[in-house]
């Protein structure tokens, strides 16, 4: 049986403007993602972190290279094509929550479902708000909740349709030390639990140390990986990444 | 603080230039009337004098209460949406205080400039206005029009004084708090109304209603047959204004009702019935010119079309009455038009990031913009109801005045007509805000 990864991107580059004043967001990337996996992309501002997150997700349209969902070429889609891609088999998780301020925590959590015209499934909705700890916050609005638990109904949100891939931008990047240890724990455990497949853009060695494999993106082009990460492991390597930017730039 | 204010106007040109707009047209309202009870106080005959004081002071004053409520709520929008920000400024240590007085520089800048352009277009207007009279024979010819600085300055320091107040009310509301509070309470849009706006709302209605009972029990018998219309031409618009001024409470009541209908006809209809219900404040602000729009227009017309049918026709004051009727009609009808226009565009911009969101979380394109839709199809379908209601403060008492019963005898299709073009109106109004919008791709954090 042949499995593909749940997300790959071959040569995956974003040019943004022409001629001598282009910006070169992403020049040339290959990565792939197993199903199951738990990868952090990692590198420092304007390395191409959230372009390359952008374009996995379809936000963004790559300048040249694909993009492959499930072993699927998503690259040439369509704008309504994206959007079922997006609704169907990718999960997001933000730095800014982005909960809807007027749905209850369960209401958010089954949105998914119905913006795709399926019914909201209660059992399911309720069994991935006890996963993430906050069965008794079900009819609460966004603003009765504190940011860590804000941050978890979205993961809730982002699991509900089962999709191939969870992409998470900085997801504890507004959050306590603490509660950002509970939100990358919950994230972990849909790992190793659900089978999840995850891709995170942090900036954080803590947070890069959840995951089974961090990536470094360096002026757009993969600089390095890293397996079993720890977070000191993580810290230097980041810090001898900074001194090669440096390097690159003067 | 100026500097800030003046980066921060730019900042939302779309909220702001619907403000502008209201207060120009506004101005320009006021103003021409103004000049009219102006050119009443000079060198004319008594007669005259008191045509043009009825005209500038009655009908421009009710102009100036619909227009001035408008300027005020539509201020108030782009005040509320500021919350968040307001919260930021909080947090990196603006006091209260410097928080108002940032949102009052603001609301001088706009209202002040849009105002004083509208008195420059009141002036010929107010000239425009006289000669129309003139050719009616409503008042003599020699009448030379006396318009000038005076009239004009006074509707501008009306109209900036009222835009500073409900700026000033709604500044106080967003500011007021801890810190940190401000920035929770700005995701939300919800929050209670003030006990006093709940109170101005029940005593504009109560007075309306007590003005329909006076009618049927007093000045029915009078043997003036105008006293009537006297007492009952206003009653809708009072009420009307007075639902209109409760409108997030009213709103948040029909819409929790209808809600679970709603909710059923699939995820647009769902999320629509959900914004309006749990935050009300936010188009309660589109809902109130929608009643004060249905109440004016279907009250003031039914009343022409009942005082047409029985003796205004022959009457010889008929026809200066109900000039000055449908006057303030169109008034009402043009302004409150505006006004729906300007708030739902106000509103809707000041939702750009809330609907991105949707289309991240893969709404498509058409299920963002239904679902807009279908918020304006519930505000106006409960506007429309309310106006209809406030309406009857007018049309029952007349009727009953005119010996025409309870229902009036024709023109039943009058309040049918208003309320399909006002759900009209509404409808396209949020369309044009939506596509104002552009295509809500790309990314946010």
């Amino acid at each position: 049986m042949t499995t593909h990864p749940a997300l790959e991107v071959t040569g995956l580059t974003r040019t943004y403007g022409d001629g001598p004043n282009a910006v070169h967001a992403l020049a040339g990337v290959d990565l792939a993602f197993a199903p199951g996996s738990f990868t952090a992309v990692m590198g420092p501002s304007g390395s191409g972190k959230s372009t390359f997150l952008n374009c996995a997700a379809g936000l963004e349209r790559p300048s040249a290279g694909r993009v492959l969902v499930d072993g699927r070429d998503v690259t040439e889609d369509d704008e309504d094509a994206r959007t079922r891609l997006r609704r169907e088999r990718l999960g997001f998780v933000f730095q800014g929550f982005h909960l809807l301020p007027y749905l209850t925590a369960e209401q958010n959590v089954g949105l998914p479902l119905r913006l795709a015209g399926r019914r909201s499934d209660r059992a399911r909705v309720r069994g991935l708000l006890e996963r993430v700890g906050l069965a008794d916050r079900a009819h609460h609005l966004p603003t009765a909740l504190s940011g860590g638990q804000q941050q978890r109904v979205a993961i809730a949100r982002a699991l509900v349709t089962e999709p191939a891939v969870l992409l998470a931008d900085e997801p504890t990047g507004a959050l306590d030390t603490i509660t950002a240890h509970e939100v990358l724990a919950l994230l972990r455990d849909s790992v190793d639990t659900l089978g999840q497949t995850v891709v995170m853009v942090t900036h954080d060695p803590v947070a890069a140390a959840y995951a089974d494999t961090v990536v470094f993106l360096v002026d757009g082009r993969v600089a390095g990986r890293m397996d079993g990460p720890t977070a000191d492991a993580v810290a230097g390597q980041l810090a001898h990444l900074d001194q090669l930017t440096r390097v690159v730039a003067s | 603080m100026t500097g800030l204010a003046w980066a921060s106007l730019r900042h939302r040109v779309t909220a702001n230039a619907s403000t502008f707009v209201s207060v120009l047209l506004g101005a320009a309202l006021i103003g021409a009337f103004a000049t009219l009870a102006q050119t009443g106080a000079g060198e004319v005959s008594a007669d005259d004098a008191e045509t043009l004081r009825i005209m500038g002071i009655v009908v421009g004053g009710w102009g100036s209460a619909i227009v001035l409520f408008s300027v005020a709520s539509t201020l108030g929008i782009t005040v509320r949406q500021r919350a968040e920000e307001v919260g930021l400024l909080r947090v990196v240590g603006a006091t209260p205080r410097q928080v108002r007085r940032l949102v009052l520089a603001e609301a001088a800048v706009v209202t002040g400039v849009a105002a004083v352009l509208g008195a420059l277009v009141a002036w010929p207007a107010g000239f425009v206005l006289l000669a129309l009279l003139r050719n009616g024979g409503m008042v003599s010819d020699t009448v030379e029009y006396g318009g000038g600085p005076a009239a004009l300055a006074v509707t501008v320091v009306l109209v900036v004084l009222t835009g500073l107040l409900a700026a000033a009310v709604t500044a106080r509301r967003t500011t007021g708090g801890p810190a940190t509070l401000a920035i929770a309470e700005a995701r939300s849009g919800a929050g209670r109304m003030r006990w006093w706006r709940v109170l101005i709302g029940l005593l504009l209605v109560g007075y309306g209603v007590a003005m329909a009972v006076v009618t049927i029990t007093v000045t029915a018998h009078d043997s003036d047959p105008y006293a009537a219309m006297s007492t009952s031409g206003s009653s809708s618009i009072l009420v009307g204004i007075g639902l209109a001024t409760l409108s997030p409470l009213l709103l948040r009541w029909l819409s929790s009702a209808c809600a679970p209908a709603v909710g059923r006809t699939g995820v647009v209809g769902w999320l629509a019935a959900w914004n309006t219900s749990r935050r009300p404040h936010l188009l309660g602000a589109v809902l109130a010119p929608v009643i004060v729009l249905t109440a004016g227009a279907a009250g003031v017309l039914m009343l022409v079309g009942i005082d047409h049918r029985t003796i205004g026709a022959g009457h010889p004051e008929g026809d200066t009455i109900n000039l000055l009727n449908n006057l303030v009609t169109g008034m009402i009808v043009v302004f409150a038009a505006v006004v729906v226009v300007n708030a739902f565009a106000a509103v809707v911009a000041g939702r750009r990031a809330e609907l991105q969101r949707l289309r991240l979380l893969g709404a498509t394109p058409t299920q963002v913009e239904r679902s807009v839709l279908a918020e304006a199809g519930i505000v106006a379908g409960i506007g429309v109801l309310l106006g209809l209601v406030a309406s009857l403060a007018t049309v029952v008492p007349f009727a009953v005045a005119r010996d025409e019963g309870v229902v009036p005898d024709g023109q039943l299709w009058l309040p049918v007509l208003v309320a399909v073009a006002t759900v009209a109106l509404t409808l396209v109004a949020a369309r044009s805000a939506v596509r104002r919008l552009g295509p809500l791709t790309g990314a946010v954090r």
